[in-house]
């Protein structure tokens, strides 16, 4: 068998059968779900949790944790929103991201080089920055109508008929998977994350490692945040909450393990799809919003449960 | 006839398509000791999990005392008096050794009505298990702080403690050095007279012969031979465990040439290591043998100093040593090896680097060094993509010395490169070093074997306190007793 086919296991796919079975299900209890709408709403309510997920995957691989995610997805958008009023579209969106480089810089630098456990570390600078946005903003909305033109219709604007919300995940997707799967930098991270010793000890830079996955999380926070932005058409101090422990929910859904150096950057988005359909099913069946809530912790425990039974054979 | 204190009747087992026991009887009885032998993957692990209940047979059936069990888990195991050490030891690293000795039934006294650990009896009583095996550390003192030796009679200890009818080891001695391996044989032989059943995984095999009161040769999964005290001899076991003789490695015949390596820290002791030289470090357990392996190889954020192929340079991180072309074996396979990852993942890890060709890694190139490396190494099974946790000992080695030759180093520093490997294994590794230094590689081998080190080394640097005190040369000589005399034994 050649080893691209070797690899893919129908077995180490229980997320995606699993998302199929609840697109099925869903389907088949409401006719709406298949609409053409409600499709595209699946899509970019994906959209902007896909690109935080990508990050979270990069920092869980390698060992680590982020829990500063939705801090930095509300200063990043704050802090767009004020650079592009004062300074014009591009670089709101170039400071945004900068800002969420910012923050994982941090975290890297604490987690890598301190040392610190990393739920501890990003604990510290979730509170922390969200501190930062208040201090800011003095907790009002940034932005409104002052905003570019062009970023107030981002939000719903296409191209060949689908979001540039949507292209933004699917293209990072694609250049990060390959980066993940064949370059050096890639193995390194899973090396790192599956056991820092042995990496550290085949001469893998393993701290400079694990500090970069923290700056790709951060970076994609900060993209994510400059998306919300557009979406809310303001910069929110209150955006973002929660979305840290919906990331990592779904990177954990998507069969990534937080023992780090397992995981994969489409089976987290997976994760997403999951969880964002289940919402949305739910939502068709008008089942109420806080049993929503019930559903979906359910379903995280019991995807970690089916991965323990798996694992152990 | 006797009651075996444990059996084994007809067991088989699977791991996915892998057979790794095939309908195999074995048994023990109570006071005796039967050594378990085989190469790598025969099986012996397996069996012995097996009797410990971490695995259930897919046939076959277990019994003690002549009573049919299932086991659960290792739980019902120990409750019926079965005691398994395994190779990797299962100490808590940040408790103390007395804790560790005493975890889940500790000596308890009443203090203000309440139950408490008495903290003075666990320490008491830590230090008399200890006593039986001539070792005495501070019971206070926490278990990560020890080498691995020293975990492993802690571990012995332990099991010791316990209510044992039947006492499983898998490779008690591997890293264990003459003295201790001495003192560990007293206690067996202490136990067996007080009727403990002995089960006795090993791969030195002159210890099997002078110990064994039965041996079983297992050959992929199946039991090749059994035979009684007296009826078997080192050649034999060898002849059965592979089904053919055994070459040894070459002796040394290789003239040393330019330097290839000189730490040149302002110390008089310092290492120099030649071309086509095999060097090795002996050292009693504490000694610093190996760290002063690690040093050289920039582990512990020191900086040192280093001529390597007549250039001045700096060393401050094993990054730095890779990129100078020097390899590191550890003396654990746990640090060498990722497990989760595959073999083909590990064996290009230090390489990435060199594989990359505009940015991506050239997957045919990886492929085509994997597969030569596997083949020279005989890594078993040929399958690139398994992980490596799924393979034997022996063979998880050679996976981590394959990562080395991948990535062309022109020093190896090999740490116990031979521990729990078997003696066909073995004796590739040390044709394999031969074969290095023969190319023109610089070799520092650190072993606590001293017969191992006499049979493929040039010289041997004695170290004694983190100092090497002693140099001979192969020329001169190995005289064992300087050697001893020279590294304090």
């Amino acid at each position: 068998m050649p080893p691209s086919l070797q690899r893919f296991n129908l077995f180490g796919q229980g997320p995606l059968i699993a998302l199929l079975v609840l697109c099925l299900v869903t389907a088949l209890l409401t006719g709406r779900f298949l609409s053409p709408l409600n499709l595209t709403n699946i899509l970019v309510q994906s959209s902007i949790m896909a690109v935080i997920a990508i990050g979270m995957t990069f920092v869980i691989i390698g060992g680590g944790f982020d829990l500063s995610v939705g801090s930095s997805v509300a200063l990043a958008g704050c802090i767009a929103a004020m650079a592009m009023v004062q300074f014009g579209l591009a670089a709101g969106v170039l400071a945004g991201i900068a800002t969420g480089i910012a923050v994982g810089l941090v975290n890297g630098v604490i987690v890598a080089k301190l040392g610190i456990n990393p739920f501890i570390s990003t604990l510290g600078t979730m509170v922390l920055v969200r501190g930062l946005v208040y201090l800011i903003t003095g907790g009002a909305p940034v932005g409104d109508d002052r905003l570019p033109t062009a970023f107030l219709a981002f939000g719903s604007a296409r191209l060949l008929g689908i979001h540039y919300l949507v292209w933004v995940p699917a293209v990072l997707l694609v250049v990060l998977s390959w980066v993940m799967a064949a370059t050096p930098y890639g193995r390194r991270i899973y090396a790192t994350g599956g056991n820092r010793e042995a990496a550290y000890l085949s001469g893998v830079p393993v701290d400079r490692i694990i500090a970069s996955t923290y700056i790709w999380c951060g970076g994609l926070a900060g993209l994510a945040g400059v998306m919300l932005a557009a979406r809310l058409q303001s910069g929110q101090p209150t955006a973002g909450e929660y979305y840290e422990l919906t990331a990592i929910a779904a990177v954990i859904l998507g069969g990534a393990s937080l023992h780090g150096g397992e995981g994969a950057l489409y089976k987290s988005i997976i994760g997403v799809f999951i969880m964002v359909v289940l919402g949305n099913g739910l939502n068709l069946l008008n089942v109420d919003s806080y049993w929503q809530r019930v559903a979906i912790g359910v379903v995280i425990i019991a995807a970690a449960a089916a991965d323990r039974l798996r694992s152990r054979h | 006839m006797n009651v075996p204190a444990a059996s084994a009747r007809g067991v088989s087992k699977h791991f996915g398509a892998t057979r790794a026991l095939d309908n195999v009887d074995f048994d023990v009885l109570p006071g005796e000791l039967h050594a378990l032998v085989g190469e790598n993957g025969a099986g012996k692990s397996t069996l012995v999990r097996i009797l410990a209940g971490v695995h259930r047979p897919d046939r076959g059936e277990i019994a003690v005392g002549g009573e049919v069990c299932h086991f659960n888990g290792p739980r019902d195991a120990i409750a019926a008096g079965i005691i398994m050490i395994p190779q990797e030891l299962r100490l808590v690293p940040a408790l103390s050794v007395a804790e560790n000795l005493t975890l889940g039934d500790a000596p308890l006294r009443r203090m203000f009505g309440l139950r408490v650990i008495d903290r003075a009896g666990m320490r008491k009583e830590a230090q008399e298990q200890l006593a039986q095996l001539n070792f005495a550390p501070d019971p206070d003192i926490r278990v990560d702080r020890l080498s691995f030796a020293e975990r492993q009679l802690v571990a012995i200890a332990k099991a010791l403690r316990r209510q044992c009818r039947v006492l499983l080891l898998d490779e008690p001695t591997a890293a264990l050095e003459t003295r201790e391996i001495e003192r560990l044989f007293a206690v067996l032989t202490r136990m067996k007279s007080q009727g403990t059943a002995i089960i006795y995984v090993s791969h030195r095999l002159d210890e099997v012969v002078a110990l064994a009161d039965r041996c079983t040769v297992l050959r992929d999964g199946r039991v090749a031979a059994t035979s009684r005290r007296g009826a078997f001899k080192v050649a034999d076991l060898v002849e059965a465990m592979t089904g053919r003789a055994v070459a040894q490695a070459d002796a040394p015949t290789t003239t040393a040439g330019a330097v290839l390596l000189e730490d040149v820290t302002s110390r008089p002791d310092a290492i120099r290591l030649r071309a086509s030289e095999v060097m090795g470090l002996a050292g009693l357990l504490g000694s610093g043998a190996s760290h002063v392996l690690r040093r050289i190889f920039g582990i512990g954020g020191e900086t040192i100093d280093v001529r390597r192929d007549g250039r001045l340079e700096q060393i401050a991180s094993p990054a730095a040593a890779v990129r100078l072309g020097i390899g590191f074996v550890p003396d654990e396979r746990r640090l060498g090896l990722v497990m989760n990852l595959s073999v083909r993942d590990n064996i290009l890890l230090p390489s990435l680097d060199r594989l990359a060709r505009g940015g991506h890694l050239d997957r045919a190139k990886g492929d085509r060094m994997v597969r030569q490396l596997m083949e020279l190494l005989d890594i078993r099974p040929r399958q690139a993509y398994v992980p490596a946790s799924t393979l034997s000992g022996g063979n998880q080695q050679k996976v981590i010395v394959a990562k080395w030759l991948a990535r062309e180093v022109g020093v190896l520093l090999l740490d116990e490169p031979t521990q729990g490997v078997d003696v066909a294994a073995k004796a590739q590794i040390h044709a394999l070093i031969r074969d290095f230094a023969k190319r023109g590689g610089g070799v520092l081998v650190r072993s606590s074997d001293l017969a191992e080190l006499a049979l493929i080394c040039d010289g041997i640097f004695a170290v004694h306190g983190g100092r090497i005190t002693d140099r001979l040369q192969r020329s001169e000589g190995f005289d064992e007793k300087r050697l001893h005399a020279a590294i304090g034994g």
